[in-house]
């Protein structure tokens, strides 16, 4: 089979499905290809948070908040339940070094216009059970949220295939059709897709379809473990997340010489509960190539730092784990633009752990620049050209 | 953190078998179990087995049992109870096992692993199955056979297989009311003589029957059931209701494959064996070297085809180690010899053949 359209899509994670949903609404002819099913990578094995005080001050956060902006009224808007929820967020501050560090993020992030303050431990308490008693504190912000992933890949689906958009599942993409030096679409397992754009949102894989066009990415596949819990009563209280976390990603120097296991991993606690009932605890971030395999030592780190911030978890049973490839880049932020030299390449991803919280910004970023040739804001720093040398 | 050279996951019929034969082969073999005690299946099988001497026919199960138990014992095979096993992972080229014990997370290393986890009965899903008094048939023969508790007075039970019959059997002697059997094919699934011996007891048989609700506000009062047509559709006014207390269900089982996924075995799917079955080789070998599986873990059969395969992967991973290189070989053709006379008859030909492409499916799988 052979198909025409204005843009074919590679993955059929949240990205690729956010983005065809944004095209197919404007009226473009869209067919997306998915190698195995919706949300089959790190979308179907993240932590379900829509965390805006994990953002750092900047574009990043900017981008954060549109996002949260377009998640409050999304299920309406796709006549589809994504189960988005805000109930806050709390990042807990274990010593002076993560208060310092906190205390100022916190303040640059007020400045962007996120509603964010630090508060005792005791007031912590109030909103979180079962917290250690030596923590010294937590940021707090009301707009932190969750959403079930699954779902709103889903959402997002439906809503583009009502706007006429093909959407193939069991589609592998093997490369792409080139003309005259120019990408002309892709080569599937379920035939040739001709179209004007091909966007690239294969997340931690998109490089190595990059590859076959001798484009190096900046991406690299970071793993994240992830523990999940029976299902129990309404536990967790909104998302937690814990200081070590935001060291970890943007201040590395200062754990530069830790010799923990835990740091090694890049283990930082992630909190949140599903509407169903289980709690996710996650996460490592941990550089071991495509292996997608859990392992004991992060699955006991990720426990132990968890029981040892809220050790009311401490009675849980366990009863799966896993992990996903969340594909990171070297400065943060991901790469959603036209690639350079390679003429009708658009790449959106890159997005490491923030594919879920930038979603929704990402396919209206992605409409305006393929279809207005401009975003609705700058954002010169997403260029997917920013690393060449 | 423990060392040994073989690891058995499962102290039921195949994995003490297993042990047996490794330990017999001068390997260090260890058994790891979530259950406070050995044996799996075989102490709550109070019928004599089928087959003929070799194959311990006229023995019950439990007797079965207790000489295992003992010949693992006087080999000095160490038995970990109590103990669920929660992965398997790569270690530093070799394997690692992790479990639980008494409250503490644990593991072993292992040169050769042997899954013999068994398999769950599969559920049903019908309205009021979540009812109090509604169980898996396995779950009533523990209650009545090693517990002696009777799990209802009126019993209805679902399924015809030789599990379906069995228990049906066994409840009634435990002094239950079987108020009827249920088989939605259009025939009996299990041995003939076990099924006279249920309708000599007066316990009506309905072959083309489902069940299509329990009755019920707080547990189980009534079942109501449904009569179907040659496509399995229920046929209209056909229904009727039987009081009962309690809903058995025995409509087959699923290989416990969890570890073999998580190890990252190949699997295939056949269905007359359960569904997904890792693939394994004529030494009981997956495609993950130095893995191996054995009994209902390769598709559910009867306790004297577990003993079998456990013993040829025990036999297998002892050779595979460097050890009884003479003798494996013979030990292998006599227990296949048995085991190929287990798999024949109107029943065990469909198995010999579900085996017969498990194994052809090894030769295709890539190593």
């Amino acid at each position: 089979m052979s198909m025409t359209a204005d843009a074919a899509i590679i993955g059929g994670g949240v990205i690729g499905a956010s983005i065809a949903y944004r095209l197919a609404k404007a009226g473009k002819k869209v067919v997306l290809c998915e190698r195995y099913d919706f949300a089959a990578g790190a979308t179907g094995s993240c932590d379900q948070c829509v965390f805006l005080q994990s953002k750092n001050p900047g574009i990043h956060l900017k981008l954060a908040l549109d996002s949260s902006a377009i998640f409050q009224d999304l299920s309406k808007e796709l006549d589809y339940t994504i189960d988005y929820f805000k109930h806050g967020g709390m990042i807990t501050i274990e010593n002076e070094m993560e208060m310092a560090v906190m205390s100022d993020f916190a303040e640059k992030q007020k400045k962007i216009g996120l509603d964010v303050e630090i508060i005792s431990r005791a007031e912590a308490a109030k909103r979180q059970r079962g917290l250690a008693g030596h923590l010294l504190g937590c940021t707090y912000s009301p707009q932190d949220g969750h959403v079930n992933p699954f779902k709103l890949t889903l959402g997002f689906v439906k809503a583009a295939q009502k706007h006429g958009a093909l959407i193939l599942i069991d589609a592998e993409v093997f490369g792409f059709k080139l003309e005259s030096g120019r990408i002309k679409g892709i080569k599937t397992s379920k035939g040739d897709v001709e179209a004007g754009v091909t966007v690239l949102a294969a997340g931690a894989w998109s490089p190595v379809l990059a590859k076959t066009l001798d484009l190096a990415l900046p991406i690299k596949p970071r793993r994240g473990q992830i523990v999940i819990t029976e299902p129990v009563a309404p536990y967790v209280t909104g998302n937690l997340l814990s200081g070590q976390y935001i060291v970890a990603k943007y201040h590395p120097e200062i754990l530069a010489d830790s010799k923990s296991l835990a740091v090694r991993l890049g283990v930082g606690l992630s909190l949140t509960q599903t509407s169903k009932g289980d709690i996710l605890i996650g996460a490592t971030r941990e550089f071991a190539g495509y292996d997608l395999r859990n392992t004991r030592e992060a699955i006991r780190e990720i426990l132990k730092n968890a029981s040892r911030l809220v050790p009311g978890l401490e009675d849980l049973h366990v009863i799966r784990v896993m992990a996903g490839l969340r594909p990171y880049t070297p400065d943060g932020l991901p790469l959603v633009g036209f690639v350079k030299d390679r003429e009708g390449l658009f790449i959106a991803a890159g997005h490491e752990g923030d594919g879920i919280a930038l979603s929704a910004i990402t396919g209206v970023i992605a409409r305006g620049l393929i279809c207005d040739g401009k975003a609705y804001t700058d954002v010169s720093a997403l260029d997917p050209n920013r690393f060449d040398a | 953190m423990k060392k040994t050279q073989i690891l058995i996951v499962g102290a039921g019929p195949a994995g003490l078998c297993a042990a047996i034969e490794a330990a017999r082969a001068g390997a260090k073999a260890f058994i790891i179990d979530e259950n406070s005690k050995p044996g799996g299946q075989l102490f709550k099988q109070i019928h004599k087995f089928f087959g003929s001497y070799e194959h311990r026919a006229g023995v019950r199960g439990y007797a079965i049992g207790t000489d295992l138990l003992r010949e693992t014992e006087e080999l000095g095979v160490e038995v970990i109870l109590n103990a669920p096993v929660y992965g398997l992972f790569r270690h530093d080229g070799g394997m690692m096992v992790s479990y639980m014990k008494d409250g503490r997370e644990k593991a072993i290393l292992a040169e050769k692993i042997i899954l013999a986890t068994g398999a769950a009965e599969n559920a049903l899903a019908f309205p009021g199955g979540t009812l109090p008094g509604v169980m898996g048939a396995g779950c009533a023969q523990t209650m009545i056979n090693v517990n002696r508790v009777l799990p209802g007075g009126k019993i209805i039970m679902i399924g015809s297989g030789n599990v379906g019959l069995i228990v049906a059997y066994q409840l009634l002697q435990a002094g239950a009311e079987v108020s009827a059997l249920i088989e939605a094919a259009p025939f009996i699934g299990g041995y003939g003589v076990h099924a006279s011996k249920i309708r000599r007891a007066g316990t009506p048989i309905f072959v083309s029957h489902t069940i299509e609700r329990a009755l019920g506000k707080t547990r189980v009062d009534a079942v109501e059931i449904v009569r179907l047509d040659e496509s399995f559709q229920p046929v209209p006014g056909a229904r009727r209701v039987i009081e009962a207390d309690t809903v058995c269900l025995a409509v087959g089982l699923s290989p416990l494959t969890e570890l073999a996924w998580m190890a990252g075995c190949d699997f295939t799917w056949i269905p007359q064996l359960g569904g997904h079955i890792p693939i394994h080789n004529e030494n009981m070998e997956t495609t993950i070297p130095g893995l191996y599986a054995a009994g209902d873990i390769t598709g559910s059969e009867e306790a004297s085809t577990a003993m079998e395969e456990g013993r040829l992967a025990g036999i297998a991973a002892a050779e595979a180690l460097g050890l009884t290189a003479e003798r494996a070989k013979d030990i292998k053709l006599e227990v296949w010899a048995r085991m190929n006379a287990l798999r024949t008859g109107p029943f065990g030909q469909k198995r010999f053949e579900a085996k017969a492409q498990l194994l052809e499916s090894a030769k295709g799988a890539a190593r």
